[in-house]
Order: C-alpha cells, then sequence, then structure tokens
C-alpha cells in the first residue's frame, strides 16, 4: 500500500511541479511611458476588482492570425492581443499587466459567465442572441461576409448560390443565414476556419462564405482564389463582459473611443497585419471619422 | 540548431515548451486522479453487496463505454449548463474528462487484482485481528500492486495519448500548440511565412508522442513478462 | 438534487431526428468498412507475426508500433492536415474510415498474433502429420483455434473503432458526434444534444460488448465448454 500511495503522490507532485513550471510569457517590451494619466482623467476609474489584482485576466484567440495568434518568440501577438496591452498601459502604465488565456470560439461566453476572465477579446461577433447572456462593449472592429471563390467560379455575388454549396463554420451567423434564406443552397459547416478552407480547396464546397479579415487572407496568399465583390452580414467584434458588470463597461467603452479619438488602432493594424492587407483593413476599425454600430435585429433573419 | 530551417526553431520550442508541458501535465493530474478513485472502486466492487456493485458497475461501464471525447464535451458544455459552478476551464476539463474514464479502467483491473489474492491471505489478516479497511489497505493491495502494475504502466500509456484530445477545447497540450505554430506559419509575413508547414509539424508531433510511449509500452510488456 | 433540476424538451428528436440518424448512419458505415478492414489487416499481419514470415513480419511490427505509439488524433491530423502538403488530398469521408482501418488493424495484428502464438504446438504438428502443408495446417487448424482465441480482444478493438470514429470531429466529417456538435451550435440545446449524443453510443457499445459475451458462448472451444 505504501508503494500505492508513493505512485499517487509523486505523480500528484509532479502534475504541481508542472503546473508552476514556467510562468507567464508575457512580452517585455520597454517602450517609453506615455502620459496617459492626463488623457483619462475625467475618464470612469477602473473597476475595483482589476485594481486590486493589479492585472487584467483576458481572453484571446490563439490560432488566429492576425487576431490573436502565437507569435515566433512564443509570446501573444495579434490586433486583439495588442488592444489589451493598450489595456493594460491605460490601467496601469506598463504594457505587460495583463494574463492571455488562449479561449476556443465555443469557450468564450463561457470564459466570461464564470468570471476566469475580465474582458474577452477573441474576435467577438456582436449577436443579439449573446447580447442577452453577456454585455458587449461597443464595436471595435467591423468583420463583414465575403464570398471566397475559385478564379473560374460562377458565382458572381451571393444571388448566384443557389444549387450551389456553400462552406461555413458551424454555429456562425453565415451558418444561421444560409440556412434560413438560401432553401436550395447546400450548406458543409466545419468546426474550424481551417476545415471550411479545405473543403473550398478539396472542392467539396463551390465557396467559402466568413469574415472578410480571414478570407482575405487566403486571397492574397492563394492566386487561385478571389473574393466577390458584394459585401453582406456586416457583424462588427465587441469586447465581451460578464453580464451586468456596468463599471467594467463604462471603463472599456471610454478607453475605445479614447483610442478611436487619437486613431490608436491605425498604428495597432499596421504593425499586426501584413503590409498588403493594411489598406482593405484600414475601412474596418474605428477611427476619427469613422465608425460603426451593432445591428439590433438580428441579420440572420433577414434575407436579401 | 543550425540544421533545422529558420521556421522551425521556434515552433519547436513552443511545442516543448507550452504544449509538452501542458500534456505531461494533463496525464500526471488524470493518472493521479485515476488512482485515487479507481482504486478504492476497485475494491469496494469485490464486496458481494448488490446495491454498491451494481453503482459501481454502472459507473464503469458508462465511463468506458463512452468515446473520450463525448465524455469531454459533457464536462466542458453539459456540466456548466446544469451548474454554472460546475465550470472547469480547458486543461482541467480534459483532466476531469480523462480521469472518469482512467478511473473505470483502474477500478476494473483493480478488481481483478484484488480477486485474484489467495483467500488465505484475508483470513490470515482476519486473524490478526485486522478489519476489512486495514485487511485490505496493510495486506491486500499492497499484494495486488504488483498484478496492477503492468495494466497501470499501459494507462499511463494510454492517458498521454488520450490527453490529445483537450486539442479538441483548446486546452495547452502538444498537438494544440502544434495546430497554433500551423496557424502562425500559415499566415502571410510578417506574422507567419505563408506557407503549410503541416506535414512536418505533425509528423514530430508524432515522433515526440512515440519517444514517450515506445520506452513505457516495453516497460508494461516487461513487467508483465517479469508477473507471468 | 435541485442543482440538477434539468428539463428534456423531446421536440428537440423530432426536430433534428433525421439529421442525428444521418450522423448515427455515417459512424455506422464508417464503422462497418473499418472492422471488416481491421479484420483483414489483423488475420494476414497477425499471421505473418505468428509464423515469423520473413519482412513481412518485421515491416508488420514497426507498423503496429508506430500506431499504437502515437495518438490516433495525431494520425487523424497526419492524414488530414499533414498529407495535402506532399499532394496526398484525402477526402474527410477517406480519412475517416482509413484513420480507424489503419488504427484497428494495428491492434488487431496483436489480437490475433496472441491467438494464434497461444495455439499449442502440438495441435500444427497433428496438422503436418496428417500430411497438410502450412498453409492447409493455418486454415484448418491454427485459424479456427487461434482465431477463437483472438475474438474477445478483438472484438474489443472493433469496439474502440466505434468510439474512434467521434475523433472525426476534428476534420469535420459529420458522423453522429459532429452532427450533434453543430445541432447544438445553433440551437443550443445542450442538455438534449449531449443526452441523446451519449445515449446513442452507449447503446452501440454496451450492445457491441454483450455480443462479445454471447460469441464467445457460442464460439467456444470443445474443451473450455465445460
Amino acid at each position: 500500500m505504501r508503494r500505492l500511495m508513493l505512485v499517487i503522490a509523486s505523480t500528484a507532485l509532479a502534475g504541481v511541479a508542472l503546473a508552476t513550471w514556467g510562468g507567464i510569457a508575457s512580452a517585455r517590451e520597454a517602450g517609453p511611458t506615455v502620459a496617459l494619466a492626463a488623457a483619462q482623467a475625467k475618464l470612469p476609474p477602473l473597476p475595483a476588482e482589476v485594481q486590486e489584482r493589479k492585472r487584467w485576466n483576458i481572453a484571446v484567440k490563439c490560432d488566429t492570425p492576425p487576431f490573436g495568434y502565437i507569435g515566433a518568440r512564443s509570446q501573444h501577438a495579434g490586433f486583439d492581443v495588442e488592444i489589451a496591452r493598450w489595456f493594460s498601459r491605460f490601467a496601469f502604465g506598463k504594457s505587460n499587466r495583463v494574463t492571455f488565456t488562449c479561449v476556443t470560439t465555443p469557450a468564450r461566453e463561457p470564459a466570461l459567465t464564470t468570471g476566469r476572465v475580465d474582458l474577452v477579446i477573441a474576435t467577438f461577433t456582436y449577436n443579439v442572441d449573446r447580447d442577452t447572456r453577456i454585455d458587449f462593449s461597443r464595436g471595435y472592429y467591423k468583420g463583414t461576409g465575403r464570398l471566397l471563390v475559385p478564379n473560374n467560379s460562377s458565382i458572381r455575388s451571393i444571388a448566384d448560390l443557389g444549387g450551389k454549396t456553400v462552406a461555413t463554420t458551424s454555429g456562425s451567423i453565415y451558418d444561421r443565414w444560409v440556412k434560413n434564406c438560401f432553401k436550395d443552397t447546400k450548406l458543409i459547416v466545419t468546426d474550424s476556419f481551417t476545415n471550411a478552407v479545405i473543403a473550398l480547396r478539396d472542392g467539396r464546397a463551390d465557396t467559402l462564405m466568413w469574415d472578410d479579415t480571414a478570407v482575405l487572407g487566403i486571397a492574397v496568399t492563394d492566386r487561385n482564389y478571389k473574393l466577390t465583390s458584394d459585401l453582406f452580414l456586416p457583424g462588427p467584434y465587441g469586447i465581451g463582459i460578464k453580464q451586468g458588470n456596468t463599471p467594467m463597461k463604462a471603463w472599456v467603452d471610454s478607453r475605445l473611443n479614447l483610442m478611436k479619438k487619437r486613431d490608436m488602432f491605425f498604428p495597432i493594424l499596421k504593425n499586426t497585419v501584413p503590409p498588403a492587407q493594411v489598406g482593405p483593413f484600414s475601412k474596418n476599425i474605428l477611427r476619427p471619422n469613422q465608425t460603426f454600430a451593432y445591428n439590433q435585429v438580428d441579420p440572420t433573419t433577414v434575407c436579401p | 540548431m543550425s540544421f533545422l530551417p529558420d521556421w522551425a526553431e521556434p515552433v519547436l520550442r513552443y511545442m516543448l515548451e507550452v504544449g509538452l508541458r501542458g500534456t505531461l501535465q494533463i496525464a500526471a493530474i488524470s493518472l493521479a486522479g485515476s488512482l485515487l478513485i479507481g482504486v478504492p472502486l476497485g475494491t469496494l466492487l469485490t464486496i458481494k453487496f448488490m446495491p454498491s456493485r451494481a453503482l459501481i458497475r454502472l459507473y464503469i461501464e458508462v465511463w468506458r463505454g463512452l468515446p473520450v471525447l463525448v465524455t469531454l464535451f459533457l464536462v466542458f458544455f453539459l456540466l456548466p449548463s446544469l451548474n454554472p459552478r460546475l465550470e472547469f476551464d480547458a486543461l482541467i476539463s480534459a483532466s476531469i474528462a480523462l480521469t472518469l474514464w482512467g478511473s473505470a479502467q483502474v477500478a476494473e483491473a483493480t478488481r481483478g487484482a484484488v480477486q485474484s489474492i489467495p483467500k488465505e491471505q484475508h483470513e490470515a489478516a482476519s486473524a490478526l485481528g485486522f478489519g476489512w479497511i486495514g485487511r485490505h489497505v496493510f495486506v491486500i493491495l499492497p499484494q495486488a500492486l504488483r498484478r496492477l502494475l503492468p495494466p497501470l504502466v499501459s494507462l499511463l500509456v494510454n492517458i498521454i495519448q488520450t490527453s490529445t484530445i483537450a486539442q479538441v477545447i483548446g486546452a495547452p497540450e502538444l498537438l494544440e500548440s502544434a495546430e497554433r505554430q500551423v496557424e502562425r506559419l500559415a499566415a502571410p509575413p510578417p506574422i507567419g511565412i505563408g506557407e503549410i508547414k503541416a506535414f512536418p509539424i505533425y509528423a514530430t508531433v508524432m515522433v515526440i508522442f512515440f519517444c514517450i510511449s515506445f520506452p513505457l509500452t516495453r516497460l508494461a510488456a516487461y513487467l508483465e513478462r517479469r508477473l507471468a | 438534487m435541485d442543482i440538477l433540476a434539468v428539463t428534456f424538451d423531446w421536440s428537440f428528436i423530432t426536430e433534428n431526428g433525421d439529421e442525428l440518424l444521418a450522423g448515427l448512419r455515417r459512424t455506422l458505415e464508417v464503422s462497418a468498412i473499418a472492422i471488416a478492414g481491421a479484420f483483414v489487416i489483423g488475420l494476414v499481419l497477425g499471421a505473418a507475426r505468428a509464423h515469423r514470415v520473413p519482412v513481412v513480419s518485421q515491416l508488420a511490427a514497426v507498423y503496429v508500433e508506430i500506431i499504437r505509439n502515437t495518438p490516433i488524433l495525431v494520425q487523424i491530423f497526419f492524414l488530414f492536415f499533414g498529407l495535402p502538403q506532399i499532394g496526398i488530398i484525402l477526402e474527410p469521408f477517406t480519412v475517416a474510415w482509413l484513420a480507424v482501418t489503419i488504427w484497428g488493424g494495428a491492434f488487431n495484428t496483436e489480437n490475433f498474433r496472441a491467438g494464434f502464438e497461444a495455439v499449442p504446438h502440438r495441435f500444427r504438428e497433428a496438422g503436418f502429420a496428417l500430411g497438410f502443408g502450412r498453409l492447409t495446417t493455418f486454415l484448418n487448424v491454427t485459424l479456427p483455434i487461434g482465431g477463437r482465441i483472438a475474438l474477445p480482444s478483438s472484438i474489443n478493438t472493433y469496439i474502440s473503432v466505434v468510439k474512434n470514429t467521434s475523433l472525426m470531429y476534428v476534420i469535420s466529417y459529420p458522423e453522429l458526434t459532429t452532427t450533434a456538435l453543430n445541432i447544438n451550435a445553433l440551437t443550443l440545446q445542450t442538455v438534449e444534444t449531449f443526452t441523446t449524443l451519449a445515449v446513442s453510443y452507449l447503446v452501440i457499445v454496451w450492445t457491441m460488448s454483450a455480443s462479445i459475451r454471447v460469441v464467445e458462448r457460442r464460439l467456444a472451444l470443445p474443451e473450455d465448454a465445460r
């Protein structure tokens, strides 16, 4: 029995040891401390729970470049990650006061409802249904639906989808929209964007319907594919906040507005997105003279 | 590591530092959990008391019968919808799912091992004044452990391999770390290199798992032979 | 039990039954192909291993060790995401049955090898004494006896094959698990989805394990049927 206890104890010990091994791999960039205090003087104060912890807990994607991914130095990187780093600067004057948690698409809501993270900045498309369970900040990035097709495709716009097969991810607004509005269109739904791309490349699907940001990346790197010209289902990304946490929402919205006013999203974009994509992406971000709002009706029930 | 292409070094480092660490973490927690739950359940299963036996049987048959992936979905998606407090992060959810499955295996193996101990050992222990618990803890289980060791090593191999299902819910284990790097490399520069490197990266994942599993399966086979 | 007070909305079954049945059908289809394939692979390579057929036996050993010592999920990733890079593009359906066939074949090779090796040497000698050749001896002596010895463990492998088809979720092949998850993503009827999913698998798996007992009894060697 002693041996058995030894086995159990040692494996448990190994588990604990492994758990503490490593630590947080936050990037340490020693930039000049921007005088942010003055700009924030009249803005809502940092929520108490974050103030006490002296740290943000923020959920991001880890496999979705250019929004959230793991960089070559094993660091978190991407557009969403940079916004989180700015939140750290706003709150604590340093960019590294944030603990990142990787989330997958279906894990985003649970991460908030359990209070595991303060914020979810992870390509989180606003929709009315989600808004009943969690709160959203104002939109910070305008995702739009696009069709990716092979160069020789007969599909020129969403009007040509009859009898065709569309690939998209399961549970997405595109999944709902096609089911609702395109009755004679076949759907291949996949668990990940990568699998949807593979379905198109294999020829199982005639077109791929998804957020412009992601399909644009394919169109840029693969010369066999292009985007059709039409835009549909505009769906701004918001920052997820636990339902009812009004001080948090006030803080986040005010800082996003500050970033908009000072045109801070554009440099983030330039630093995180491949040069060829800066132009098209810049129409989707908040800028001093550029804004967008959420749809208050469920867009997937509105048929073209 | 000059023989490796430029893109490979950061990928490998991330896979070992984050991925392998997560895999070993899940495996260690699951093995400990499987033993803590499985050994007592298996021992209790040898008592000829119908209700307790039926309950333990049901536990074993359910968690052995379900695909571990489905068990993982039950833990990760179903439990929180039953009660928000039953919500765990990806790594813990994977460990719980593997523990449910592993403890069912351990319970079944323990039952067999305990029953293989001759009746005389029970009688001798009783004669020395041991109660049921003392008899099992100090006399029977230490002997049963010898028989239990080969299946436990096999179980460890199985747990390490099956821990890859945690990738499905995004827990930081070896396969997930590899997938993240494949996704990054596929993005155009400066993010990645604009090329899909799935073949060498997933082949590397296979090699790493092989290097861990092969010695352990050899060990299990050796222990089994020594017992025979 | 207040914390677990949940209701099951039966309309979930009527509304999604067709789609779930289609998923179940694909699960069974892929499983059937893989079980047949694993049976053939196990039989041939198991015999080659047990009788130490040169070259084939060594190659089979390498195959078995690679498959048994790497996770099947990584094998699926390799087949579906890795192979296209070297020009081998397989459909999800192909990867689905191929992955579980390769996996089941490796485990079955070991099952059959153990079964054939358990056949007492004197039985084979008796076959040779009757003037049988090596193949005839195998077909008439080793196979019927060793095959029965291997049967329970090989059925266990087939059960694992069925369970492993659930992993095709990662390649979005719409078998039972993928179908259920897709439905859940749209309906958010988590309790209904996962209860239905779990019960379906338990019914299949428990039926198969019950069959082990029946088959064991019916095919028991005369000397064991005491």
